[in-house]
């Protein structure tokens, strides 16, 4: 199916549907209401076939290009019909899933995921390895039938939503870096799992602190190869800078419409408005068509890897950027103002400080791009 | 390029393109070589894909071959030749006798008509210059001998007189109307698009220069390439030159004035943000005379100011967004 013909079936039926997929809410929901919604229009596009475009017959899908899964995710951002976070972890998490797990696993486990009926999470970070991913120690053990996993993650995002969780464990030496590294689907409600909600500055309960203590995975649980989780590391990571990347940009041109048409009925039409807002928008249109190119390479079968950086620098300081002008252009309403919109303007502003943190710094992202890209040696 | 060109066709044609540039001493030997080599009908053929392949060449190799103005007078429908150069839109500081920055396009009520926009060298051989001129509706092209134009005094910070400054008034009655099957704004459209490319051809220049400084320079007994300072203001050129040819490539795809404007400034932005980096890598060698780097400075300066700045480009572009209340996709899947 052609883009634009599904991008148009697609938004006629999202019309014609928004009574039952716009959210109940204004502004920014609790958590609960956000995955309550998340899980309702996750349903309802796959019960309408369109959320079910762009993944393989094996797990429930349609098939078809990857792009179609960025154009769904793109019309329900630009309708602000559901948390574009929720809905990340299914374009991250699975696609690696069904390509590195035994095709039965993929079969069983992810259908529900695709259907809205489940969540997943991802245990990658811990205290002591946080940039620097591949000194991570939570250790898995070799036992009959499966491994025994005991040890701490952090910032594992949506866990408490969560059946299932994509866990990166330490099964070579504790030197062996990304060489003793394997990656393990673990479900959440394993004996030994206990987990506690960290809370953010914008004030939710985001992600979380998890505990394994002597958690039991059976053997078919493993993802790629025994001490192959680094691949699976790498593998994940595209993922995360392609589909997902592009449905944030499209938030984020949502925001930045919202901005504009704010300040268009207030008629300031001044130099210094105008410079910003357009700065803005060129930010907005380098990253959107940087991210064009990366999702065709992507539904072209090309292997995408470590120039993503340049996606992911380019999204966070169009992220920070747009914030900021919200911040610059309506002053005062970050700080201090109560109504519904004014809590999602302080929240977006909040939490586009992160965008320079998660999922690799910005300072990570220079280093890939001067090392690899650039080759420049390696650092002193 | 894949409706024109496949990519590996595109880098041959650059890399000849090039070497004819290089090998050619001044503007009118590199007019001369690029004719001969079939640049006109490269233009005619592919227009689009054809500049950005060309204008590349220019940005990476200096040179001050005067393209810009077959670009546009090929958009404009008028034939291309030697003897026909263009004046500019730029963006320009205004003074009293001036029109608006950016807009050299105006008729002032009676006599005489005010001129203010860019160059190229091409005026020195020319005998014809088209101007824009604003009629009421939209925009008209006209002619103007080029002999009533020439300053030969003028010089500016460009190391090849590439563009100088024209400032004029002409009587009424030396300004003739031209028969013009394109419009002005697509002429616009298609300059904006190849000054894209020939920014990011310099700013990719001035990257590999200041990469290689970076590498071979030792400090403290190690090559500056090794320090994350250094490292980062390189990976921040990089990323803003790819996302200037991403955009630049969409515009070559699916042609739109907007595109283009956020092109040419996306790209200015790319190659002064380079620029500043890369000089301050080059550091004390960078700041000589000895060095090509001051060249493309100067160069980049210029290309930036050519129907309007980085600057100008997006601020007028949010003034648009601003008086509409809305904003474009622009770029789909």
């Amino acid at each position: 199916m052609d883009p634009e013909t599904f991008r148009r079936d697609l938004g006629a039926w999202l019309d014609a549907n928004a009574d039952e997929l716009t959210p109940p809410y204004d502004g920014i929901a609790s958590m609960n209401e956000q995955m309550a919604h998340y899980s309702l229009v996750k349903r309802a596009l796959y019960d309408a076939r369109f959320g079910r475009y762009g993944w393989p017959e094996s797990v429930g899908g349609l098939g078809g290009s990857p792009l179609l899964r960025a154009i769904v995710g793109e019309e329900i951002n630009f309708r602000g019909l559901a948390d574009p976070n929720a809905w990340t972890m299914i374009e991250v998490l699975a696609p690696t899933v069904i390509e590195l797990a035994s095709p039965e696993l993929s079969a069983r486990l992810v259908p529900p995921f695709l259907r809205g009926d489940e969540m997943w999470c991802q245990g990658f970070s811990e205290p002591d390895a946080g940039s620097d991913l591949a000194s991570l120690s939570c250790r898995a053990v070799k036992t009959d039938g499966g491994w025994v996993v005991s040890g701490q993650k952090v910032w594992t995002s949506f866990i408490q939503y969560s059946q299932r969780c994509v866990l990166l464990t330490r099964t070579g030496e504790p030197d062996s870096a990304h060489r003793g590294i394997t990656a393990l689907l673990v479900d959440v409600d394993s004996p030994g799992i206990t987990y506690s909600p960290i809370e953010t500055m914008h004030g939710r309960l985001d992600f979380a602190e998890v505990h394994y203590d002597e958690v039991f995975v059976p053997a078919d649980r493993l993802i790629g190869e025994e001490n192959g989780g680094w691949q699976v590391a790498m593998d994940i990571l595209p993922y995360e800078r392609s589909t997902t990347f592009w449905h944030r940009g499209a938030l984020l041109h949502r925001r930045f419409s919202d901005l504009v048409a704010q300040l268009s009925d207030s008629g300031d039409l001044s130099e210094l408005t105008a410079k910003t807002v357009g700065e803005v928008f060129l930010s907005l249109v380098a990253f959107r068509s940087r991210s064009r190119d990366t999702q065709y390479r992507l539904a072209n079968g090309q292997q995408l890897g470590v120039e993503t950086s340049i996606d992911k620098i380019l999204i966070t300081s169009a992220e920070q950027q747009l914030f900021e002008a919200v911040r610059d252009l309506l002053p005062g309403v970050v700080e201090f103002d109560e109504d519904p919109e004014a809590t999602m303007w302080r929240t977006h502003y909040l939490y586009s400080k992160a965008a320079s943190i998660y999922g690799g710094t910005a300072e990570i992202q220079r280093n890939i791009v001067a090392r690899r890209l650039l080759d420049l040696g390696p650092e002193s | 390029m894949s409706e024109f060109l496949d990519a590996e066709d595109a880098a041959l044609l650059g890399a000849s393109l090039a070497a004819a540039m290089l090998a050619a001493p001044g503007p009118d030997e590199a007019d001369q070589a690029l004719n001969d080599m079939g640049w006109p009908d490269l233009l005619a053929a592919a227009p689009d894909h054809g500049a950005a392949i060309a204008f590349t060449a220019l940005g990476t190799t200096g040179s001050a071959a005067t393209l810009l103005d077959d670009v546009v007078a090929h958009a404009l429908g008028i034939p291309i030749s030697p003897s026909v150069c263009v004046l500019f839109d730029a963006s320009l500081h205004t003074n009293p006798a001036a029109p608006q920055p950016g807009d050299p396009r105006n008729l002032i009520e009676d006599n005489p008509y005010v001129l203010n926009g860019l160059v190229s060298s091409r005026i020195d051989r020319a005998t014809t210059v088209l101007i824009a001129v604003d009629e009421f509706p939209g925009t008209e092209v006209a002619a103007v001998e080029a002999g009533l134009l020439r300053e030969p005094g003028a010089t500016g910070i460009d190391p090849d007189r590439a563009y100088r400054h024209l400032s004029a008034q002409v009587p009424a009655d030396a300004v003739t109307p031209v028969e013009a099957e394109g419009s002005w704004e697509a002429a616009m459209t298609a300059a904006r698009i190849a000054l894209a490319y020939q920014l990011i051809g310099g700013a990719r220049w001035m990257l590999a220069e200041a990469r290689q400084h970076a590498m071979d320079r030792v400090q403290f007994g190690r090559p500056v390439a090794s320090f994350q300072a250094i490292r980062h203001k390189l990976a921040e050129s990089l990323v803003l030159i790819e996302a200037a040819e991403s955009l630049a490539a969409e515009c070559l795809r699916d042609p739109d004035p907007m595109k283009a404007a956020l092109a040419k400034s996306l790209a200015g932005k790319a190659a002064l943000t380079t620029a500043t980096h890369a000089q301050q890598v080059l550091a004390g060698i960078g700041f000589t005379a000895e060095h090509r780097f001051h060249l493309w400075l100067k160069r980049m300066l210029v290309l930036d100011t050519l129907f309007g700045s980085a600057r100008y480009l997006s601020t007028e572009i949010g003034r648009d967004l601003l008086i509409y209340g809305t904003v474009p996709r622009l770029i789909q899947l």
